[in-house]
């Protein structure tokens, strides 16, 4: 063999299967790789082609990745496979049309670690992702792949592990931020057997695919994980439990969990040691207040998926009724990691309050929208604008929504937040588990409240009042204000009932459930307002309240706003000024969205007409 | 275990229920899901109480119902903030049963000023769930919780007329607002969808139980062989005893 065949020999081609990217074609990529190199053997490489997770980079998707060279072609689909296999795998080209061109510099960036997108990131859950076929448990082991609990298991005793945990300050990544550490020294020093440990795995946020990611992209690291916590508490049996609808998450933990078996990595006498640990995967039943843990646990026993009163923590009975310890998955993920590099490197990233880093999945009016991870004290600014590279179509920016349906929606005024778990509880939002939804100047916060509380109002449980009545109660109030019926006597009978929930609600998604309305009329009075007192949404997107006109002296009769009419309700001739016909207009909006001259207009809708 | 009630010393019971407690003390906490036949459910949220934990600067609002005493607390039963709850927590159920006698009190008791009522189905129905208890005590379960969410309601599998259904009406009678339609004319018993032949009492002639019921109480236990109806099995038993004397 010759040098330069081990040359070729050693590329990789990583082909991003997550879930952005598949549904973009990243499968067909995949086969077309597969095919092309099956079909003509007389191409003179022998590169391994890799399905991995998620690269996080949804926006850009879907990602190639040729290795050692690290070249990152964007937005592939199966036709340029043979010009990639041909130019850049045996001639050692770049193509250019492929590669990411920074907007600002204008530059080709050969690879995405080049990226602003990146750079900025530090990954330590989503270490693997994107580099490993998370099939494949060898990828993972390549990468120091159970070799924490290697170290653990011949070196260290279960309180040691514990210890380490506490040092490095690691904080429950579900939402709750509780000291990991502690959750598992109460449950090691619980009375009663067997106990158990849980991975939560029900994500169940609209725009969250955090815990997705990993699941698919690196399921080996979660039960790593699980293994670790799991000879720290002295627990034998563990669950996933999974969000029904996470197909690939299903089938990669469920290979994960059979290859870890077939390698004395779960099950008896692990790797050899005095210690047995095996973990079954549970399916969701479909319902968001699962991931609330003790609805979790009374899914998985059978039961109604209802939440009960945690005056007793599940560490002393949990599932049933045994010492339990649930931690979701991202945290699941950070605990190989910490064991084997130490708790000192791990407590160096980070706040004084919230050490490491945190993932988040950034979606709405962004640019870059995907999966991101940085160190806890990041700004939103630095997340929004440096990682996400601004607002969409370079509106401006109008709020951020954290922390999933029960988070809050946080103004231009505290881009600067460092954010961690207090500073976002402090400004009225939570952590939650992650979900950045970045909102323009387009958007009715009165409607973006109105939106979760009407998510809330199917997803929660329906067990006790204040949560049940109150949120039917918000709901009907906030679509009052959006059709132009609310009173100004509205916001403190709303004002009233949140702090009721808040303080009497059975579980935490009834407590955190009034977070949309409380931090909407806490930074966005003004809009509330304006619905109640003026009739006006001056987002234009309430309808009831809102009508459209077209300004004579700005339009330049591009007629892109009468294509994008779904009414034909637009008319005009070519480069002359367009007129909305009032009859058939049915106030969507998009003409005003879609305009580039500003020349669509709001006024007050007269509620008289008709 | 001495613990602090309202600021004066009590005896507790480990692991009772502040509501165990409260209603051994005779100190008065409103409840709508309590039956002390099956204990806290922590649904209706209408017991909170402050609960000062040792080492606590600070208060917090527990329900009663489910809050195990287990160290020694400092609870206060009645205050602004308790009082405020469950104000609240009247004028949201009011809205579902606000023509219902017991919930007209509750409004008048908590000063309410009511919200628009709604609409739902059973009418009354304020969701305690302590229907669904009984049944299951029972050991039937006939009717179960659908849907979640402001779409819940109490009914048997599909709302039809459930084979598991034994007509017993344990579920009606132990309803605080009387939510369960329960029809009875002559012989028959109409429940939940479903109708039901009633037994007459070999003594009084009253129709005082539905055939299933005592089927199934046969098979179960020593109850329902005579065919008497509650009143009369005590004039028996009353009978009996004088007659043993």
């Amino acid at each position: 063999m010759t040098a330069n065949t081990d040359d070729h020999h050693r590329k990789t081609v990583l082909v991003c299967c997550g879930t952005g990217c598949t549904a973009n074609g990243a499968r067909d990529v995949f086969h077309a790789f597969q095919t092309k190199l099956k079909d003509h053997p007389e191409i003179d490489v022998q590169p391994v082609i890799k399905a991995t997770g998620c690269n996080g980079w949804c926006e850009k998707g879907p990602l190639v990745r040729i290795m050692p060279e690290d070249i990152t072609y964007c937005s592939v689909a199966a036709k340029d496979v043979d010009e990639i296999v041909e130019k850049t795998l045996l001639e050692k080209v770049l193509i250019k049309r492929l590669l990411y061109r920074d907007p600002i510099s204008k530059e080709q960036l050969t690879s995405h670690h080049m990226t602003d997108f990146y750079r900025k990131q530090y990954k330590i859950a989503l270490r693997n992702i994107g580099e490993i076929d998370p099939g494949q448990i060898d990828d993972y082991i390549e990468r120091r792949g159970y070799q924490a609990l290697t170290k653990a298991l011949q070196q260290m005793q279960g309180q040691e592990l514990i210890d380490t945990v506490k040092a490095a300050g690691l904080r429950g990544r579900g939402g709750g931020g509780f000291p990991t550490g502690r959750k598992w020294q109460a449950c090691r020093d619980a009375q009663g057997e067997p106990k158990y440990i849980i991975c939560n795995g029900d994500e169940g946020d609209p725009g969250a695919f955090m815990d997705r990611s990993i699941m698919e992209g690196d399921p080996h690291t979660v039960i790593e994980g699980m293994i670790l916590g799991a000879y720290a508490v002295g627990a034998s049996r563990g669950y996933i439990y999974v969000r029904d609808e996470y197909d690939l998450a299903v089938q990669n933990l469920g290979q994960a969990i059979k290859d870890a078996r077939a390698r004395g990595i779960l099950g008896e006498k692990i790797l050899g040691s005095e210690f047995s640990f095996d973990i079954e995967l549970v399916r969701g039943g479909g319902a968001f207040v699962c991931g609330e843990e003790t609805a979790l646990m009374a899914s998985i026993e059978g039961r109604t998926g209802e939440p009960r009163d945690k005056y007793v923590f599940p560490t002393e009975k949990g599932l049933w009724g045994k010492p339990t310890v649930i931690n979701n998955v991202e945290t699941w993920a950070n605990v190989p990691v910490i064991i084997l590099d130490g708790a000192e490197k791990f407590a160096a990233v980070g706040t004084e309050s919230s050490k490491g880093t945190k993932v988040f999945s950034l979606v709405g009016k962004v640019v870059n929208t995907g999966l991101v991870e940085v160190p806890m004290g990041t700004t939103l600014r630095e997340i929004i604008y440096e990682i996400g590279g601004g607002v969409l179509k370079k509106r401006a920016f109008k709020a951020v929504q954290t922390g999933g349906p029960s988070g809050g929606c946080i103004p231009a005024s505290l881009l600067d937040l460092p954010i961690d778990f207090d500073s976002l509880a402090a400004a009225g939002s939570m952590m939650g588990s992650g979900g950045l939804i970045v909102m323009d100047d387009h958007t009715c916060m009165v409607e973006v409240a109105r939106y979760y509380v009407n998510f809330l109002a199917g997803e929660s449980c329906g067990k006790c009042t204040p949560c049940r009545e109150g949120i039917r109660a918000l709901l009907e109030i906030l679509t009052g204000i959006c059709s132009g019926q609310g009173r100004m006597e509205d916001l403190q009978v709303m004002e009233d009932i949140c702090l009721t929930m808040q303080e009497a609600s059975l579980c935490a998604l009834g407590r955190t459930a009034p977070n949309p309305v409380l931090s909407t009329l806490r930074y966005f009075r003004d809009e509330y307002v304006e619905h109640i007192e003026n009739q006006f949404c001056p987002a234009g997107v309430c309808r009831d309240l809102t009508t459209f006109y077209i300004d004579p002296e700005k339009c330049t009769g591009c007629t892109l706003c009468a294509k994008h009419c779904s009414v034909n309700g637009i008319k005009g001739e070519k480069k002359q000024p367009h007129i909305i016909d009032e009859s058939l207009c049915i106030r969507c909006g998009e003409c005003y969205r879609v305009c580039t001259f500003d020349a669509i207009k709001l006024a007050r809708r007269d509620r008289n007409e008709n | 275990m001495k613990i602090k009630l309202n600021g004066q010393e009590r005896e507790a019971r480990a692991g009772e229920s502040i509501l165990d407690l409260c209603r051994r003390e005779n100190v008065p906490v409103p409840t709508f899901c309590y039956h002390q036949a099956f204990g806290g459910q922590g649904a209706c949220r209408m017991c909170m109480v402050e609960v000062k934990e040792e080492g606590q600067k600070q208060a917090r609002l527990v329900a009663a119902c489910t809050y195990p005493l287990n160290t020694p607390v400092e609870i206060t039963t009645e205050s602004e903030h308790i009082q405020r709850v469950r104000r609240t927590i009247v004028m949201l159920l009011a809205r579902r049963a606000g023509s219902h006698p017991l919930m007209k009190e509750m409004e008048e008791h908590y000063d309410v000023s009511p919200l628009s009522a709604i609409t739902v189905q059973p009418p009354n129905c304020i969701l305690c769930g302590l229907c669904i208890h009984a049944c299951e005590e029972m050991g039937k379960s006939a009717i179960w919780s659908m849907f979640r969410g402001v779409d819940k309601r109490i009914a048997t599998p599909y709302d039809e007329a459930s084979d598991d259904c034994i007509g017993c009406a344990a579920c009606a009678r132990v309803c605080p607002t009387q939510a369960i339609s329960l029809e009875e004319k002559d012989a028959v018993r109409i429940i939940w969808n479903k109708q039901f032949e009633m037994i007459a009492c070999k003594r009084c002639g009253k129709y005082y139980a539905t055939q299933e019921e005592l089927e199934y109480l046969k098979e179960r236990s020593a109850y329902g062989q005579d065919n008497l109806c509650e009143s009369c099995r005590k004039k028996n038993l009353a009978i009996n005893m004088k007659n043993f004397s």
